[in-house]
């Protein structure tokens, strides 16, 4: 069951310097399955899953043939329509919680707003609504960090805020970029199970962007290698050691290994032609 | 011995409680050794690298480099020594000062001349071509930035760097450049490391021996070999290992 269909997206940028092409050409399909996005960065990576949700200033361009989800053609809905389908429909998980909050307002009252303003939900019943998305994302005192203002969270509970927000209004995609670089391998590994928890038990599609590649070939069904905008190589998560293109190894290969010998690390080959 | 650690506690002072950042570690560093520190954030690893530099207040213990304790403040022949390289490079390089100022400055504090030999020779020697002198911050990318700051670091020829995570905000591939960078510059001029990452894989690369932290308190002390093979004895190492990144290909 396809979710998310997408046909030959491009997003470009047109500036002073000459027109920068982010993403050219890039088509998958989604069903209710984890897709991870993997590239270094300036790769289109991050351009991609903002396209999805039309999410591009100008002058940035999006196109593309076709962009369905749900049936529904992204590239020809006004507007307002997207801003419907934005939140409750396909939801983003940013990458740094440091900005993606607003410094200047309690928790709760970020987490209650949505309720408030859209569903038009009474306050008693937006704040236990607001706890128990908390609590789903294993904050252990939701009452506390209700009240409190973002600086005084930690990083990793400063993105599980931010994962409790987009997952209060139930949505069918959950756009993640880079959730959890800001973290520490063990609460990383807490957010990665709450995210797979949510793709099994909600059945929700999860676009998951990172630059480490071990993450996705751990966390994800299939991954989408970019290289200057473009897809080099989909696979199985899987079958990632087996990865055929160039670019793909080498990705692979420049990570440090616990007990690997010390030779310096393979640099990455960047050739050209991939991109064409 | 070259760094010695010794029953080192810092405790901060906020909204009127005592905060215990690091509780009795100790630990020593030999001459031309690597040594390095693990542990989630909040466990006290970057606050010991902060009060080897006078940047974190001492409560009890001592930090001796070759012997003799360091004074406070830590004044310049510390500077000499002993050089720290920043986690962020987007926030530790001075934004309104040219690739050009800031290699400059420490010269010039300590009265060292041949300035502009020296900045030419710190910035081949980081692998930046020469025309990146009178760039801004803004106009170098992560990874150049970090090598700048890798530049700035050795511009006094200290013996010891203090790496704090100084890869973790770069990608993969730009991860491996900076590495290999280090690796490099600890071979050709003998340096002492002591580095602080959250990635256990980069650890092992670069260190001979590993402190794990949690909480303010040395967990266990590994030797390269016992990380290699899983050796470890405490269950929040273990932990720790099975939760790395590069487990994660082999499962």
């Amino acid at each position: 069951m396809t979710l998310l269909s997408v046909k030959n997206l491009a997003v470009t940028f047109d500036t002073e310097a000459g027109r920068v092409e982010a993403v050219r050409g890039v088509s998958f399909d989604l069903g209710r399955e984890r897709l991870g996005i993997v590239g270094e960065s300036g790769s289109g990576k991050t351009m991609t899953g903002r396209a999805v949700l039309r999410l591009i200033r100008p002058p940035g361009k999006i196109t593309a043939d076709e962009m369905l989800f749900d049936g529904v053609d992204l590239m020809r809905i006004p507007e307002s329509q997207m801003r419907a389908l934005r939140g409750p429909r396909i939801a983003m998980v940013m990458q740094d919680p440091k900005y993606s909050l607003n410094p200047v307002m309690r928790v709760g009252a970020q987490l209650m707003e949505g309720l408030r303003q859209r569903d038009r939900v009474s306050k008693s019943a937006a704040r236990i609504k607001a706890i128990e998305a908390l609590v789903a994302v294993q904050i252990r005192d939701p009452a506390r960090v209700m009240d409190a203002y973002p600086h005084e969270l930690s990083g990793g509970m400063g993105q599980r805020v931010m994962i409790a927000m987009m997952l209060i209004p139930n949505p069918d995609l959950l756009i993640a970029d880079e959730p959890t670089s800001a973290l520490d391998v063990t609460v990383q590994a807490e957010v990665l199970a709450i995210l797979d928890d949510l793709v099994k038990t909600r059945g929700m599609g999860l676009i998951f962007i990172s630059h480490d590649l071990r993450l996705v070939a751990r966390f994800c069904d299939r991954v989408l290698v970019m290289y200057k905008g473009k897809i080099v190589e989909e696979l199985a998560a899987k079958d990632l050691l087996a990865a055929k293109h160039p670019y793909t190894q080498g990705l692979l290969n420049c990570l440090p290994r616990i007990g690997g010998n010390r030779e310096p690390l393979p640099g990455l080959d960047r050739n050209a032609a991939w991109a064409q | 011995m070259l760094i010695e650690v010794d029953t080192l506690s810092v405790t901060y002072r906020s909204h009127g409680r005592d905060v215990r950042a690091v509780e009795d570690v100790s630990l020593t560093v030999d001459a031309r050794e690597s040594f390095g520190l693990v542990g989630e954030s909040g466990s006290g690893k970057s606050t010991i690298l902060r009060a080897i530099c006078g940047l974190a207040p001492i409560s009890s213990g001592a930090i001796r480099i070759n012997g003799t304790a360091l004074p406070t403040p830590r004044g310049r022949a510390f500077s000499r020594r002993v050089q720290m390289v920043f986690q962020d490079p987007y926030a530790s390089l001075h934004p309104r000062h040219t690739v050009d100022r800031t290699l400059s400055e420490p010269l010039a504090i300590h009265g060292m001349s041949g300035t502009d030999q020296r900045i030419m020779q710190a910035l081949t020697d980081v692998g930046l071509p020469t025309s990146f002198r009178f760039r801004y911050p803004h106009q170098l990318s992560g990874g150049q930035r970090q090598r700048v700051a890798i530049a700035r670091a050795l511009m006094l020829e200290p013996e010891i760097l203090l790496l704090d995570e100084p890869t973790s905000a770069l990608d993969a591939s730009v991860q491996a450049e900076t590495l290999n960078l280090l690796s490099r510059l600890r071979a050709e001029r003998g340096l002492t490391f002591l580095m602080v990452s959250h990635d256990l894989a980069v650890i092992d690369h670069m260190c001979d021996r590993i402190l794990v932290m949690q909480n303010g308190r040395a967990v266990e002390e590994l030797s390269r070999e016992a990380l290699a093979t899983a050796a470890m004895k405490t269950d929040y190492a273990r932990s720790l290992f099975a939760a790395s990144a590069d487990r994660m290909l082999q499962t």
